[in-house]
């Protein structure tokens, strides 16, 4: 288990990360969602033990990462800008890699990169930048460690390649459980593979729950009421945010859905439907709850 | 072996649920037969494992399959599982019959209805993947739906 205690990184007078708690437990997808600027690869990197942290602390079981060779061979950290020694091959790479990480599976790396059609002694360098993403992710998931770290590594994937890491994550995780945790603004590809979402903003955290619960737990409300009643007079209704076009009203609101359809059902509406919110519109709605609201500033 | 819509906002067990009860209902997935392995599943839908496991409880809790420690899972007889849905369809259509002779829809109109909607099945069967086998057998279920449904409609006008 991951956990993070008041863990906070200033650059300057810039605060990264600011007291931020979190627990990420193994055999889980955890996906680290946010604003840009809002700490996600600042996190990472202090997960993996470039950074040092200012202030708290992060330990993998109890044990610190800074500084810490036995505990940093349980993690493979993929960096959003990759950085591969010069005039360097994936085989020399494999090699460099096999040193540090004591289960690295080599048989495996093989295939794979056969099965990628990437060539075991051509210089990474002359890779394109998807290709160098390959090359990375089949280093992390042949290295056989607990944890992987990617740093928006899906960005430069085709989608075929996406769906096939998917699959080698899925496999892993069955396997030997492999705990992937995952940072990235693309909120269509972490809804179907998190169980568990963070969601930093302004480097501190908004929420961690599970996806499921999530999901469940925030419904769109759209209705029409009969004449007189406002949404404000529907009782046990947390209303997150209100919209009104003419008599229709879309509300946007938290509680499970029997609750809110009691609630609902009271007023006696003249129609109403609940829709469940999309991850990007939980994503949105709970920025805009925290101030983050660009679209009302340009428009 | 399923498909998932990933415009459809509901979470993703859900849908896997869904997708197996149908085709354990339909019989394409036939008592007793293993259910493909998690990894598998996973591997194959590219979504996370703990994802299909969530299902496999579901569907388990809701008896459609069974589970052998160390083999897997199995579909499980869904007879009376199926007897109750058939029990619950009956008491429905009874009600919609009442209701359309209360709004003044005839007996000849109901029939209509019953054969349109028997065609629509018959063609969906001809494009489904076990359309043979299954065919005849659900042919006669029809009859007898419309027979008992019929015995329902008189019972209706008798009411009226």
């Amino acid at each position: 288990m991951i956990k993070a205690e008041k863990l906070t990184k200033r650059f300057d007078d810039i605060v990264a990360v600011d007291h931020i708690t979190a627990e990420i437990k193994e055999g889980c997808v955890f996906g680290l969602i946010g604003t840009n600027g809002s700490g996600k690869s600042t996190f990472l990197r202090m997960a993996s033990g470039i950074l040092k942290p200012d202030e708290g602390s992060i330990t993998i079981d109890g044990e610190e990462i800074w500084e810490n060779p036995s505990v940093k061979a349980r993690y493979f950290y993929i960096s959003d800008d990759q950085h591969f020694f010069p005039n360097s091959t994936p085989q020399e790479l494999m090699q460099f890699y096999r040193c540090i990480y004591p289960a690295f599976d080599e048989k495996r790396f093989y295939s794979l990169l056969e099965n990628f059609g990437l060539k075991k002694d051509r210089k990474i360098n002359t890779f394109s930048k998807g290709m160098k993403k390959q090359v990375s992710v089949i280093c992390g998931i042949c290295a056989g460690t607990d944890y992987i770290f990617c740093d928006e590594t899906f960005d430069g994937l085709d989608p075929v390649m996406r769906q096939t890491v998917k699959s080698l994550f899925a496999r892993d995780m069955e396997e030997r459980n492999l705990t992937p945790i995952i940072a990235s603004h693309n909120l269509r590809e972490l809804e179907d593979i998190c169980d568990h979402v963070g969601l930093l903003h302004r480097g501190g955290i908004l929420l961690s729950r599970e996806l499921d619960d999530m999901k469940l737990n925030i419904h769109k409300i759209q209705c029409v009421l009969k004449p007189g009643i406002t949404p404000k007079d529907i009782v046990e209704l947390d209303i997150v945010k209100q919209e009104q076009v003419g008599s229709l009203y879309t509300l946007t609101v938290r509680g499970n859905q029997e609750e809110i359809m009691r609630s609902m059902e009271l007023v006696e509406p003249v129609f109403y439907e609940l829709i469940p919110l999309s991850l990007e519109e939980i994503f949105i709605s709970e920025t805009e709850v925290a101030g983050y609201d660009i679209k009302a500033l340009i428009l | 072996m399923i498909v998932l819509d990933y415009k459809d906002r509901r979470p993703l067990y859900e849908q896997v649920v869904e997708r197996f009860k149908e085709l354990i209902i339909k019989g394409i997935l036939p008592e007793d037969m293993q259910m493909p392995s998690v990894r598998n599943q996973a591997m194959q839908l590219s979504i996370n494992p703990n994802t299909i496991q969530r299902a496999y409880s579901e569907l388990e809790r809701q008896g459609f399959i069974y589970s052998v420690k160390g083999k897997g899972s199995f579909v499980a007889n869904i007879g009376s599982l199926l007897d109750g849905k058939k029990e619950q369809w009956r008491q429905g259509m009874n009600s919609m019959i009442l209701e359309g002779y209360a709004i003044g829809i005839s007996r000849k109109e109901m029939e209509e209805m019953v054969a349109g909607g028997e065609m629509q099945h018959i063609a969906g069967q001809k494009n489904g993947p076990n359309s043979e086998q299954s065919k005849g057998q659900q042919q006669e279920e029809q009859k007898k739906r419309q027979q008992q449904s019929e015995g329902q409609e008189e019972r209706g006008m008798d009411k009226l």
